[in-house]
């Protein structure tokens, strides 16, 4: 009876987008584990989560667009700007009123960058990856021009809830569990559908009466929201302003989406593979910090490591020799 | 049909009018030597841009965003090879080169026999060309110029022309001879435009592409060059500043983003307004930050410009 | 179900210059099934598009029980129970045949949230239609991808039926299903006839029109000519009325009156693709042959593989040996050419010049760097010369060009190649008729020279007037060669249609 359960469970699994990510996670965990002592302790775990969070929710954000077809290159800049934003207008004294106000501000600023970059792309027709790379640059340079040099506080009530454990569990896992609960609902509703039709047939979608420029529109509204919730996360989790803070992020956003399972020619994969993916790159650095890979060449092994991992289907293909054009 | 007017043409219209709007802002701007120094930085911008004009031609979402990454590489492999002696500066020169080839293929093998996306690949390979300079250099850079190539990249060589404006001009005669008079530059613009037909009409697309993305890695390694005859120094992100810029500069040269369109005197032009505006931003006192919002806001204009895609109701 | 009457009158629709639609007159009642017949080309397509919305028609009206309506989108025709299932397909291939079905229409409950254990019940009843009819048993989560063409195209038809339509329209529904899948939407088909739906049937094989129809709507040259009970005409009298005065006028004499036949210069031996099975055929010096049959029986496949551009098992012998093909460059280096229909897709470089496009398999002739004066020259002379290009210059795009001149740029690159062997696929569609004069004249000339053709046509005429020999395919399988006194239209629409008469 259980192995009857534990089979149907298995074969469900067989049939879900993410299953060769979870078995490099698997792999992953599995060699860092033998690398590392004290990994399955409390506190390492805690760590990693906390320090991944905010590229969790800003590669989610990252995966709605992709799903839809497009790309959104300006994600880091966008925490960036959030994360100067909040610094600035709060002040380690800043009243419970004047936080509120900030993140409002903040998150106004994300969902204004993606409406900025959808109306672009969805309406008038810009080509994304071009787009969305000019609105970085735009984004970025407001950061800039906001704190010109890294610096500024926020309240230490501010920053409380993001090492705290609400019944016992830790901050990370709730939000991970949010966004979770949030994507399944979004899947669950006409939005998500169409988001998956968009991606997967744009005239096809448009033939079933889909909406489809709306759909990417909203795309992207979405994915500014998600990369400022990415920068509030982050200022409670460093406490201080950079204008830089979200430069290196964009790549790493687009990686985990792709090591998610969700393929860039869209219509496809989910923010669950997503979480995966980002957790398989914390696993690569981590296992590299571990392994005692000399400093100085850890930005190789680990580029090296995820150009690998994402070849691995392409090199796969054509040894096999499956793939004729 | 409306016949468009060519884009180039525009651009060097702009370039004139902001040429002498920076004038009418600050005398001095339209002097002899000022206007030498914003082509010779424009000529830089331009050789970078160069490959990426090749890739953007080659259509299909072609895009290398690993030009900064290269640009920096190439500098760095000059600088340690050459170490200051001006009988070393061919070894620093083919070293670049040979670079620019390694990665410009691996770039090339992973779009076209790998199919990663353009996007993915030449981002993920600027991570690696970054990771290979840190585990090489360890950090500390050690080499130098040669007085030579920086004499013949900065100082004027003829007329008061420095030397890089006459390999600019050279060079852009072997682009243009390259784009339409060898069979790689009219397969390119085939592959650019439809790859079903190319392929129908023996075009090897593959062997196209790989060769596109190899010519544009070689070439930014050869701006790494010229940067360091200009700066005569490095450091380990010298390069990040111009992929943006690289694809501005195509842009408005009239090259489309979907493919199959395009010319490298369209780009130059681009580099030299984009230069311009660089210019008189600096003039302005305008700080680095607006300057990128300007870059953005300047690129989004293009897009409305040039870069609008197909409507699903036709 | 709404019980609904529709009556289009006198619909008209010109694309450009050509006029493909002059007088389409349909009407189909509550509970009836009406097919519409018609030759390639006679304009069946644009009337079945009009009456559900896709294509705006220049003149003419559409009548729902007697009240005057206009359709801006296909939707707009959903919405009033009018819906289509068309050849090419609507559905999204990443997604679940279920989300697929009730796409654009999903049902929600409070919250937004979808009622997909519902939709999914309500799919699997709809699937249940076609239950045992298909190799694996259908499943609502699966996705379309893995699908073969029949199965998606039964998607479709429920896809339709998701939107419980008064009016349903089946355009070459049953091209990709088999046997038994046929007979289901048959015996479907009287079900919902008896429930008061009204079907408009539109389909080229005889037989199955037979079996279905109720009333007959024949369309010749755009033109209704004949709506009756089908139980009016015999198979005969409907093939007469399909061609243009009747059976009489078969060939109109461009047919060369002799031809001596050459030594061989291909032949295939049991060639098979994932659509073509067993094919055997030969193909002589300065010989015509064309392809018949109904579309996308397999005709471009055998075109593509003899040219190299996609994988085949199976012999190919060229000039007398044995010979590969596994790139279009190896065809090439066998001087054979292809010559694709879809010219803006497969066959031209839209934006770019005359000169870039006509030189495009043959820059490896000229050096470096490229001889362009020798290519201009070459190409005037090809321009001017066979092709008779009305152009205002090489450097003009062809995508400024008409159909004809632009058919003539991809006829003309491989002119300059000049071929031994000629594969055409169905290279005058949407050609007008003068420029189609000189394209024969071509054909002629390069036939004079030696060159072997292998002319596959949508356009029977054309098959007929101007070939030697005609292999009928069907399925993937040639089903029958056609010469001499058997080279009648009678015998090429029996053949294409799969019976004989």
């Amino acid at each position: 009876m259980k192995a009857a359960l534990n089979f149907g469970l298995l074969r469900r699994l067989g049939r879900q987008y993410f299953l060769f990510s979870l078995l490099l996670l698997i792999v992953g965990v599995v060699i860092n584990a033998s690398l590392q002592a004290n990994f399955f302790k409390p506190i390492a775990l805690v760590g990693l989560l906390r320090t991944y969070l905010p590229l969790v929710l800003l590669a989610a954000g990252q995966t709605i667009v992709i799903i839809g077809g497009g790309i959104d290159l300006s994600v880091g800049s966008v925490v960036s700007m959030v994360n100067v934003i909040l610094v600035t207008r709060m002040g380690a004294e800043a009243t419970q009123s004047q936080v509120l106000m900030a993140v409002s501000l903040g998150l106004l600023a994300g969902i204004l960058a993606g409406a900025l970059n959808g109306a672009c792309i969805a309406f008038l027709r810009f080509q994304p990856l071009v787009t969305t790379f000019a609105t970085s640059s735009i984004f970025a340079g407001i950061a800039v021009w906001i704190l010109p040099r890294p610096g500024g506080s926020v309240p230490e009530s501010f920053m409380q809830p993001y090492r705290s454990s609400p019944l016992g569990i830790t901050f990370p896992l709730w939000v991970i569990l949010g966004v979770a609960l949030i994507w399944w609902y979004l899947r669950s509703t006409r939005f998500g559908r169409y988001l998956y039709a968009t991606g997967g047939d744009a005239y096809s979608a448009y033939m079933s009466a889909v909406p489809v420029e709306w759909i990417r529109f909203f795309s992207y509204v979405a994915s500014g929201l998600m990369a400022a919730l990415s920068g509030l996360l982050l200022t409670m989790s460093i406490g201080t302003g950079s204008a830089l803070i979200g430069l290196d992020m964009t790549m790493p956003s687009i990686v985990s989406v792709v090591l998610g399972g969700t393929a860039l020619s869209g219509g496809g994969g989910g923010v669950i593979g997503t979480i995966l993916g980002v957790f398989i790159l914390a696993i690569i650095r981590n296992i590299i910090s571990f392994a005692n890979v000399p400093s100085w060449w850890q930005t190789l092994v680990n580029g090296l490591a995820v150009m690998l991992i994402l070849a691995g289907p392409g090199i796969w293909a054509l040894i096999r020799g499956r793939r004729d054009s | 049909m409306k016949r468009r007017i060519s884009p180039t043409l525009i651009a060097l219209a702009l370039a004139i009018v902001l040429f002498f709007l920076g004038g009418l802002i600050q005398p001095g701007f339209t002097s002899f030597e000022l206007a030498m120094n914003i082509l010779r930085l424009a000529a830089f911008l331009g050789i970078v841009a160069a490959g990426q004009t090749l890739v953007i031609i080659s259509g299909s979402e072609g895009i290398d965003l690993s030009v900064g990454a290269m640009v920096t590489l190439g500098a760095i492999i000059s600088y340690g090879l050459i170490s200051k002696r001006d009988d070393r500066i061919w070894i620093g020169f083919l070293a670049s080169l040979g670079a620019g080839v390694i990665i410009g293929t691996l770039n090339g093998i992973g779009v076209a026999y790998l199919r990663i996306p353009p996007l993915v690949m030449t981002l993920g390979m600027a991570t690696v060309i970054q990771g290979l300079i840190f585990a090489v250099t360890q950090g500390s850079l050690e080499g130098g110029s040669a007085p030579l190539l920086s004499k013949i990249t900065t100082e004027p060589l003829l007329f008061g022309i420095p030397g890089i404006l006459y390999i600019w001009a050279a060079f852009a005669g072997l682009m243009w001879l390259l784009l339409q008079r060898t069979r790689y530059g009219k397969n390119l613009f085939a592959i650019g435009t439809n790859r079903v037909t190319a392929r129908l009409s023996g075009v090897n697309v593959k062997a196209t592409v790989v060769t596109t993305y190899m010519l544009c890695s070689t070439l930014a390694s050869f701006g790494g060059f010229i940067f360091l005859g200009y700066y005569e120094r490095v450091f380990l992100n010298l390069g990040n500043p111009y992929t943006l810029p690289s694809i501005a500069a195509v842009v408005m040269g009239g090259t489309v983003l979907s493919g199959g369109v395009g010319s490298y005197w369209g780009t130059m032009a681009g580099s030299i307004v984009l230069t311009l505006i660089t210019s008189l931003l600096t003039t302005l006192r305008m700080e680095e930050h607006l300057r990128q919002i300007v870059y953005g806001l300047i690129l989004l204009v293009l897009l409305a410009a040039y870069g609008r895609q197909r409507a699903l109701r036709q | 179900m709404n019980k609904v009457s529709l009556s289009a009158q006198h619909l008209v629709k010109h694309y450009g210059g050509v006029v493909a639609l002059a007088d389409g007159n349909l009407e189909v009642n509550p509970g009836e099934v009406m097919t519409l017949v018609g030759a390639n080309g006679s304009g069946k397509s644009t009337l079945g598009k009009i009456v559900t919305g896709v294509v705006a028609p220049d003149g003419g009206r559409l009548l729902l029980n007697d009240r005057e309506v206009v359709f801006r989108t296909p939707h707009a025709a959903r919405e009033l129970g009018i819906v289509a299932v068309y050849q090419e397909l609507s559905l999204v291939p990443r997604m679940t045949i279920a989300e697929n079905i009730w796409l654009g229409h999903e049902w929600e409950r409070a919250g937004g949230i979808l009622r997909d254990a519902e939709m999914r019940q309500r799919t699997r009843e709809l699937l249940a239609l076609f239950e045992g009819t298909t190799h694996n048993h259908l499943d609502p989560d699966l996705p379309i991808s893995a699908l073969s063409p029949g199965e998606k195209q039964i998607v479709e038809i429920l896809k339709a039926l998701s939107w419980q339509p008064s009016v349903l329209f089946l355009d070459e529904a049953t091209a990709s299903l088999d046997s038994r899948q046929v007979n289901r939407l048959f015996d479907l088909i009287q079900d919902w006839k008896r429930q008061g739906m009204a079907i408009v049937f539109i389909s080229h094989r005889l037989d199955e029109i037979y079996r279905i129809a109720d009333r007959v709507t024949v369309l010749r040259n755009g033109r209704t000519v004949a709506a009756a009970p089908i139980s009016d005409l015999s198979k005969q009298e409907l093939i007469n009325l399909m061609i243009e005065g009747g059976v009489a006028t078969r060939t109109n004499g461009k047919r060369s009156e002799s031809y001596a036949a050459g030594e061989e210069v291909l032949r295939v031996e049991s060639l098979s693709t994932t659509t073509l099975r067993a094919i055997n055929l030969v193909l002589r010096r300065g010989e015509l042959v064309g392809l018949g049959g109904l579309q996308g029986q397999g005709q471009t496949e055998l075109l593509l593989a003899l040219f190299g551009a996609i994988p085949y098992t199976g012999q190919i012998y060229l000039y007398g040996r044995p010979a590969t093909l596994r790139r279009p460059q190896d065809a090439m280096r066998h001087q054979i050419a292809y010559v694709p229909g879809e010219r803006n897709t497969a066959g031209l470089l839209p934006i770019q010049s005359i000169l870039d496009n006509l030189l495009l398999p043959s820059w490896k002739y000229y050096g470096f760097p490229l001889r362009i004066r020798q290519a201009q020259a070459d190409a005037m002379a090809v321009a001017g010369g066979g092709l008779k290009l009305v152009m205002a210059g090489l450097d003009q795009p062809v995508n400024t060009l008409s159909g004809g001149n632009a058919q003539k740029v991809v006829l003309g690159k491989w002119l300059l190649r000049r071929p031994q062997i000629l594969l055409l696929d169905d290279p005058t569609k949407g050609v007008d008729v003068g420029t189609k004069g000189e394209f024969y004249k071509i054909l002629s000339d390069l036939r004079a020279e030696g060159t072997a053709i292998l002319f596959y046509s949508t356009d029977d005429e054309e098959l007929l007037g101007l070939c030697d020999r005609v292999l009928v395919l069907h399925d993937g399988k040639i089903t029958a060669e056609l010469s001499g006194e058997r080279l009648v239209h009678s015998e090429l629409v029996a053949a294409a249609m799969g019976s004989s008469t």
